[in-house]
């Protein structure tokens, strides 16, 4: 099972929350299996996804999903130890963990050799880390979402990327529709406390 | 810093609209961490490094929030690609609170030379700036949050030690 394979299997679970997808081809093969105005592609900025989920979901109490990498969470390590402390219950953080820097032609990460991103988010202070492989993702993220507290699910799939293009999206027009999006959609059974 | 003066430059940003607020370790704007430490009518958190700040002041801004990070000058080296790729690409408004460490007056000589090309970085990211040097240039910081909102930028605020010593 590849990433796109993956995502294939999380899309019914993604219709409501707002979604925060990593840069590059995790944001294209997003796009690719169904634009919505509640998924936020990052088109830059390696490393931010999960602070840009951190942020939003300490601003609404809609449930939130940040759809990371093995590769991007590896670039910018001490926000594991931030969203551990700060995480609130309504986010989620998807880590699509296949060993590889897809985007730039599947060079190995150095999770392939060993090291274990639910190791780190245990040692960082998260409580809630699930490791799976990527059939058991989608029943993860489904508890994680009823759930009242901000979980890590690291999910173990194969290297491989699908034949999808660039996002022809504009950034401001990816901002400016997510955004009234965010501020049009009241969720009454929001499961977090506003900080 | 004095708790007072860190209190008043919070009420500032408070005042332009700041209503999130982030921080990495200073010594120079002590007061302001402080300050922000005991205020339960924002949000505030501690970061381990700027450039992940950059990421969550763009979250809290599609959650229809205004951030403002609290940082020394070295911190924009850490931050340079995610201001221009997230913040800048995406346009979104937010407040740098710098210190201005490396300026006369600063003891530790490594802080220099990040000090010496700060301005001609936020120059070259199109980061308009307000310098807080002499006792009133804090006035205009409610104008500057402001701005980082109509622009659709961020925006950089510059406290140095000549500001923090005459205030005291």
């Amino acid at each position: 099972m590849t990433r796109n394979d993956l995502l294939k299997t999380l899309l019914p679970l993604l219709s409501e929350p707002f979604v925060i997808c990593n840069i590059g081809i995790p944001s294209q093969e997003l796009y690719a299996l169904g634009d919505r105005d509640n998924y936020f592609y990052m088109l830059g900025s390696m490393g931010m996804c999960g602070p840009i989920g951190l942020g939003l979901a300490l601003s609404t109490p809609a449930p939130v999903v940040a759809i990371e990498g093995d590769g991007s969470v590896l670039m910018n390590l001490g926000a594991l130890v931030t969203l551990a402390h700060q995480g609130p219950g309504n986010l989620t953080l998807v880590v699509i963990d296949n060993g590889s820097y897809g985007s730039t032609g599947d060079q190995p990460t150095y999770t392939a050799a060993g090291t274990s991103l639910a190791e780190v988010a245990r040692a960082a202070g998260c409580t809630h880390v699930v490791e799976c492989n990527g059939i058991e993702t989608a029943d993860a993220l489904q508890t994680s979402l009823k759930s009242d507290h901000f979980s890590v699910i690291v999910a173990k799939v194969d290297p491989g990327n699908a034949p999808v293009g660039a996002v022809p999206l504009h950034p401001i027009m990816i901002r400016e529709r997510f955004k009234n999006r965010v501020a049009t959609t009241s969720f009454p059974h929001g499961n977090q406390q506003q900080t | 810093m004095g708790s007072e003066l860190g209190k008043e430059l919070v009420e500032a940003l408070k005042k332009g609209g700041v209503d999130f607020f982030m921080s990495v370790p200073c010594k120079l704007l002590s007061g302001v961490i402080a300050s922000l430490e005991l205020d339960d009518s924002i949000t505030y958190i501690p970061v381990t490094r700027e450039e992940e700040a950059m990421g969550i002041a763009a979250g809290a801004y599609l959650g229809g929030r205004m951030a403002c990070l609290v940082m020394q000058d070295s911190g924009l080296g850490n931050s340079i690609n995610a201001l221009a790729s997230l913040i800048q690409h995406f346009r979104i408004p937010f407040v740098l609170l710098i210190s201005y460490r490396g300026t006369p007056g600063e003891k530790v000589g490594t802080q220099v030379p990040m000090a010496m090309i700060t301005e001609d970085l936020l120059k070259l990211l199109r980061i308009p700036r307000l310098h807080c040097h002499r006792p009133g240039d804090e006035l205009e910081i409610p104008d500057m949050v402001e701005h980082a909102r109509v622009a659709q930028s961020a925006v950089a605020i510059l406290i140095d030690f000549h500001f923090v010593q005459q205030r005291s």
